[in-house]
């Protein structure tokens, strides 16, 4: 089966060789835990790796704050877009809905002349400002994944969490609407905070079920191995499985 | 007899003339010249003029008619979605070369007085 990788390394063995082709990715996760830069190392590493042209569109940050966090890691934005590789573009929940149901709307005319196959959508929660009614949202919702679909392009979607530690509650239906959904969680070990990933769907292929540790290096997002020995990962405050609290006491000397 | 305000214009018409008209003529007033700072730092940027002045931190009374004196200068765009006027930069790129050429040029504190000087002058 055909995959649209992401060039995250760790990630893609996790997807099983990375998204489906023309589908819609979720990532959530509170501020600060990668989903920028998670999405902005997929549309890189499409550019660069894989020579699939890419867009980013922003509804709160400045495109300027994208050129200069690419910059940290390397990463020249500014270059792609001279090359016509990259398009970084600042609008408005409700201009890109009503753009995207046009016929030759903006994203769909970019979409055509830079052969884009990929676009990081920053942030998806901003939809929410749309509508109070949830019905109506989960329409707007699923019409916005749709139209990107339509232009044959791969998404990744963010979402603000705002649970800093822990899951979020929530009652949204964007998960039902997206074809995968990553976590991505704060976790407190030991007065230490890490940072968990989880692929909780990826529809229409099997993927890891596993909570892996990732960090956030010089040259963007690598996934690590999973959480040893801890339970309860994604509560944010995970404690030593039986087996671990067992060792730990009886068998292992603590170093001091 | 030159006078103390012949010697002050002259002096500050000093730049380079597609510059100077630019200055006189395109960015003749302040908010006019954060947009265009704003717009060319992000060049992508396509949106309302409500959400523009809020990118810009100002009233939206005031970056509408700022907006559309800079479509009528050919420095802006602007399209309809459903009747809402969308602006965005120009996609004219000798246009948006010499946007390149004036932010360029305000990095230079000598240039930004005499700008300033022409946009007050104007404003009179």
């Amino acid at each position: 089966m055909q995959r649209v990788r992401t060039g995250i390394k760790g990630l893609d063995e996790m997807l099983h060789g990375g998204f489906l082709p023309q589908t819609a990715n979720l990532v959530e996760g509170a501020p600060g835990t990668g989903k920028t830069t998670l999405g902005m190392q997929f549309i890189y590493s499409g550019i660069t790796l894989y020579n699939e042209p890419g867009i980013i569109l922003t509804f709160e940050e400045f495109p300027q704050q994208y050129y200069h966090d690419a910059e940290a890691f390397g990463w020249d934005f500014k270059a792609l877009e001279r090359e016509k590789r990259l398009k970084v573009i600042m609008t408005s929940p409700e201009v890109s809905k009503l753009d995207l149901e046009q016929v030759g709307g903006m994203i769909e005319t970019l979409a055509n002349e830079m052969g884009a196959r990929r676009i990081l959508v920053d942030s998806l929660s901003h939809l929410e400002r749309l509508t109070d009614d949830p019905v109506e949202l989960r329409i707007i919702q699923y019409s916005f994944i749709n139209a990107l679909k339509r232009e044959g392009l791969t998404a990744i979607l963010t979402k603000e969490s705002p649970a800093l530690l822990g899951a979020a509650e929530s009652e949204e239906s964007i998960a039902f609407v997206v074809d995968s959904y990553i976590l991505l969680r704060y976790v407190e070990i030991e007065s230490a905070i890490h940072k968990a990933l989880l692929v909780l769907k990826l529809r229409g292929s099997d993927h890891a079920k596993d909570i892996r540790q990732f960090e956030i290096t010089p040259h963007g997002i690598e996934v690590q191995a999973k959480f040893e020995g801890r339970e309860g990962i994604m509560s944010g405050s995970p404690r030593l499985s039986m087996a671990d609290s067992f060792v730990r006491a009886f068998v292992k000397k603590e170093k001091h | 007899m030159a006078t103390n305000d012949d010697f002050t214009a002259r002096l500050m018409n000093d730049m380079d003339p597609d510059l100077l008209d630019f200055v006189k003529t395109k960015i003749n007033t302040f908010i006019k010249w954060d947009l265009i700072r704003f717009f060319h730092e992000n060049p992508n940027t396509a949106d309302t003029a409500g959400n523009i002045a809020r990118y810009a931190g100002r009233n939206v009374a005031a970056v509408e008619p700022e907006l559309d004196e800079l479509v009528e200068s050919r420095i802006m765009e602007i399209h309809h979605l459903d009747e809402i006027p969308v602006y965005s930069l120009t996609t004219d790129e000798s246009m948006r070369r010499l946007v390149e050429e004036f932010i360029q040029a305000c990095e230079d504190r000598h240039f930004r007085v005499k700008a300033v000087y022409h946009i007050i002058r104007g404003m009179r």
